[in-house]
């Protein structure tokens, strides 16, 4: 019976195990141990030469960030296309599929832009973000996502969607926008924190 | 879609766990982030 799960359903058995660890984490003292174990990282971070230019020349922070932005306003504006097609709230005459593919293809410009110059603005402020429990969950909500896209959405709408249930579609649209919307708010709230 | 290959059942069974378990997880933050903001305009304005 679990031969037959594990062959059947492997995908489905993979998101389980990564909910069962995610859960085990959340709830020991493993995730204690590893913030701690990261801390030498934040303090070397602010060392790096982005480091140093981040916290020296505000204007450049502030250019980077504006970049960072944009990443973020064409990974949400794909996600609301992508989501409204799923809900059938938008672009309804034109096919799921295509709608899908493109507005993937604009999620992953805007996600890679949005990384990198996120990796430049940790590093100018790493201690600070570091004592941030909102960073944190900022980061979860980040890593839950870029999961969810690569490993459970886009493998599923690359396939001929008239044969998924019409309700697991809008599901997957609600958790999608759930997630971008929990990334975005919790970036902003570090914005305006300490 | 009751002979839907079994492709299509394991990444439809996939998706269904991910989105169940990130809209559980999702409602439960936001409801603990209100519940926070509303005790402390209780704190700052009473009841």
């Amino acid at each position: 019976m679990t031969k037959a799960i594990a062959h059947g359903y492997p995908r489905t058995l993979a998101v389980a195990l990564a909910i069962g660890l995610g859960l085990w984490f959340a709830t020991s003292e493993a995730r204690i141990d590893t913030w701690a174990s990261l801390l030498p990282l934040f303090e070397w971070m602010e060392t790096t030469p982005l480091g140093v230019i981040g916290q020296s020349w505000g204007a450049v922070f502030a250019t980077v960030q504006a970049v960072h932005l944009l990443g973020m306003a064409l990974l949400g504006g794909a996600v609301l296309v992508a989501d409204g097609r799923l809900l059938d709230l938008a672009f309804r005459d034109t096919p799921l599929l295509e709608v899908q593919t493109h507005c993937h293809r604009l999620f992953t410009c805007g996600l890679v832009t949005a990384a990198l110059t996120g990796l430049f603005m940790t590093c100018g402020v790493a201690i600070k973000i570091y004592y941030l429990p909102v960073f944190w969950y900022k980061m979860l909500a980040l890593a839950v996502g870029v999961a969810f896209v690569y490993g459970v959405r886009r493998p599923l709408l690359r396939q001929d969607s008239d044969q998924v249930h019409p309700a697991v579609l809008k599901l997957l649209a609600v958790a999608s926008l759930m997630v971008w919307f929990t990334v975005a708010a919790t970036g902003r709230w570090i914005g305006f924190s300490g | 879609m009751e002979n839907q290959p079994a492709k299509i059942k394991d990444t439809q069974g996939a998706a269904v766990l991910a989105s169940v378990t990130i809209v559980g997880g999702l409602l439960f933050y936001w409801f603990i982030q209100l519940q926070a903001v509303r005790e402390m305009l209780a704190l700052a304005y009473g009841d």
